[in-house]
């Protein structure tokens, strides 16, 4: 008898997209769950314990933080232990005075000027992730646009252009300048008749004039109408001031060469759709926010060391740091652990061999950013860019201009330098490597070539690396299709009396939605198996 | 007070003329960080072991090997008893382990079989069997695994 079939839901979806297209994949999606915009719905009931129960959290971060908000709510009794001395996890702020000693004894001075900072971890919002905003709403944390794309900011290559960085807005409008007068000419030579009508054809002519910005023969040329699209090279002034001269386009077979289309491609991510947003004052107001409401149940310097495991509760072991590392114990009906996978891996946990496999399975990516402090904003005042992002060939990959103290004198910072190994770069290993000032000399080294003024206006810098934090040995977990057929579903689910969370547990690793929906997710889960 | 302005001056001529010296230092000293760096974007470009390990392990293992440790911990790549295996060393390199990522497809197998053989024979490892590129490239994992 042939053995039965019975695919993952992976392969189970790529079966019916295959034979039924990918409408009816998108439709039995939503119907496993996934898909239909991450499936939060903003009203989370849990009906809460028929009898008193408790509820211990392992961290401090936004999930285990809304762990503890959501679950008190619902009448559990709820204790946080984190290993560190705050609470906020991997959604933290740099400021002046701030020093952090990392892995390997260095140690990382913020000496910003007061109201500047940095965030080394998450540092922006997409509209749609929808759980961080409505908390965000919930508990007040004031939010401002972030400027994720600006027409203004460069895009750059050392081998093209003479190392020369293009504007954004330049290269984009260029592209589809040439990219229509292209398709316009094939579609006037019938190149295209096989695909379109007639009357589509006289349509899509009439609307690519318009879209490139063509002229009346379709080609994508210099001219006043162009110069209304793309910008000047003499700005329309008033009174006496020189004639107006729209911009000249780039060329496109060196457009093509350079890189800085692709480049451009940066921005084509959903997650960076306009707008975005971030919180006034630094990505840690949202975390102390949801600190402000469960303060009273976090225990701060509380190193565990042990997750045990009996048939009805948990026994976790730690190591005090209040009482000079004095280990206690600490039991609870059911466990939350939000502890990055790469340090639950090292720890003495209780659970099934193939949890055991999951936590030990899914590495850690490599993440850094350098950010510097110059006297003045000379982006601003000398560059005409108003926050948004340059992307580079170069290792430091993206300078991010800030989105707040627009047109302030006074010193002010920018990100200059950060990747993470989702792009699969080499750079950011090697960035790791490097002593908090050695990033900071590389991080000007490579920046003025872009911004020649990093040498008149340079104050300070800070930096971090996420390898060479203790408590989570890297940024966030790097998971592979392959990764998550194996071992995505048992990570997730309750393990007797333990259930894990946080971005790991998440399709969205790495962002805050992620480790907030999976955090939410979990206690529905939970307040479900206590209720069964 | 005039002996303090005379005091500032004369460190003032001391530094300034101690400051270009300081200075082609520095320059040397940025280049030699930024020859860290891969000339392309996708692979690592060194090609030796010494090199490789400084841009790629040394980010967690550190420059003499030995790790650290808090919560978590880097292990030590000296008086580890992984390390006598020369296919567990350049396997791990490959494919990762537990938190650690793989590098499969950023070094070949002949900067692997550098990379491997250096840390076995540096940091106070002796171990006298090299592992072949050929050895190394019968680990490599099949790709988009």
């Amino acid at each position: 008898m042939p053995t039965p079939f019975t695919p993952t839901r992976r392969q189970l979806l790529t079966m019916i997209g295959q034979v039924a297209g990918t409408a009816a994949m998108y439709q039995a999606m939503t119907s496993l769950g996934f898909a239909a915009e991450s499936g939060y719905t903003g009203d989370l009931s849990l009906q809460g314990p028929r009898q008193g129960r408790r509820v211990l959290i392992l961290g401090a971060g936004i999930a285990g933080m809304a762990a503890a908000y959501e679950m008190r709510l619902a009448g559990y009794e709820v204790k946080i232990l984190e290993y560190q001395n705050r609470h906020g996890g991997r959604c933290l702020t740099m400021r002046g005075g701030d020093r952090y000693t990392e892995m390997g004894g260095h140690e990382i001075a913020c000496d910003f000027q007061d109201g500047n900072f940095f965030n080394p971890g998450p540092w922006r919002l997409p509209v749609h992730h929808r759980a961080v905003l409505d908390y965000c709403r919930k508990f007040g944390v004031a939010m401002q646009p972030f400027v994720m794309k600006n027409n203004k900011a460069y895009v750059h290559s050392q081998h093209a252009f003479d190392g020369k960085p293009q504007r954004i807005g330049h290269v984009e409008k260029d592209m589809r300048g040439h990219v229509s007068e292209l398709l316009g000419k094939s579609l006037q030579q019938g190149d295209l008749d096989g695909q379109v009508t007639l009357e589509d054809r006289e349509k899509l002519l009439e609307g690519l004039k318009e879209w490139g910005v063509l002229d009346s023969q379709y080609r994508y040329r210099v001219s006043d109408d162009l110069g209304g699209v793309r910008g000047y090279d003499v700005r329309p002034g008033g009174g006496l001031m020189a004639d107006t001269k729209p911009s000249e386009p780039i060329d496109l077979s060196p457009l093509l060469q350079s890189g800085l289309w692709d480049q451009v491609f940066n921005f084509n991510s959903y997650s960076f759709d306009p707008p975005m947003f971030e919180p006034v004052g630094g990505m840690d107001q949202i975390t102390d926010a949801f600190a402000r409401e469960v303060a009273d149940v976090i225990q701060l310097n509380a190193r565990v060391t042990r997750i045990a495991q009996t048939d009805n509760g948990v026994i976790v072991t730690y190591a005090d740091g209040a009482r000079g590392g004095e280990m206690r114990e600490e039991s609870a009906d059911w466990c939350i652990c939000t502890i990055p996978l790469s340090v639950l891996g090292q720890l003495d946990v209780d659970c099934s061999d193939a949890m055991r496999r999951a936590i030990g399975a899914v590495p850690y990516a490599s993440a850094f950013k350098v950010a510097l402090e110059f006297r003045r904003r000379f982006w601003e005042q000398d560059d005409w860019i108003m926050g948004g992002v340059t992307y580079t060939d170069l290792p430091l990959v993206q300078i991010a201009y800030p989105s707040y103290g627009f047109l302030s004198e006074g010193p002010a910072v920018l990100q200059a330098a950060y990747d993470t190994a989702t792009a699969g770069r080499t750079f950011t290993y090697s960035w790791s490597t490097m002593t908090p000032q050695e990033r900071i000399d590389a991080a000007l080294a490579f920046g003025r070539q872009i911004h020649p003024q990093y040498d008149a206006e340079f104050m300070s810098g800070a930096s971090w690396v996420w390898h060479r934090v203790d408590w989570s040995l890297g940024c966030y977990g790097e998971w592979t299709d392959g990764l998550r057929d194996a071992h995505y579903e048992t990570l997730c689910k309750i393990d007797n009396r333990l259930v894990l969370a946080g971005e790991h547990c998440s399709h969205i690793p790495a962002w805050l939605e992620g480790s907030l929906l999976s955090a939410l997710d979990a206690i529905q889960r939970l307040d479900q198996r206590e209720n069964a | 007070m005039g002996k303090l302005w005379y005091l500032a001056a004369f460190a003032l001529a001391v530094f300034a003329s101690s400051a270009l010296a300081q200075e082609n230092a520095a320059t040397a000293d940025v280049d030699a960080l930024l020859s860290r760096f891969s000339e392309d974007a996708d692979h690592f470009t060194q090609t030796d072991g010494a090199a490789l390990y400084r841009t790629t392990c040394q980010a967690c293992h550190m420059e003499d090997a030995q790790g650290d440790a808090g919560v978590g911990a880097h292990p030590p790549l000296t008086g580890n008893s992984k390390i006598m295996s020369k296919h567990f060393v350049a396997g791990v390199i490959l494919t990762g382990y537990r938190g650690m990522p793989g590098f499969s497809s950023m070094m070949s197998d002949a900067q692997v079989a550098e990379l491997t053989n250096y840390v076995r024979t540096h940091f106070g490892n002796d171990y006298p069997d090299p592992i072949t590129v050929n050895e190394v490239a019968d680990l490599r994992p099949p790709e988009n695994n």
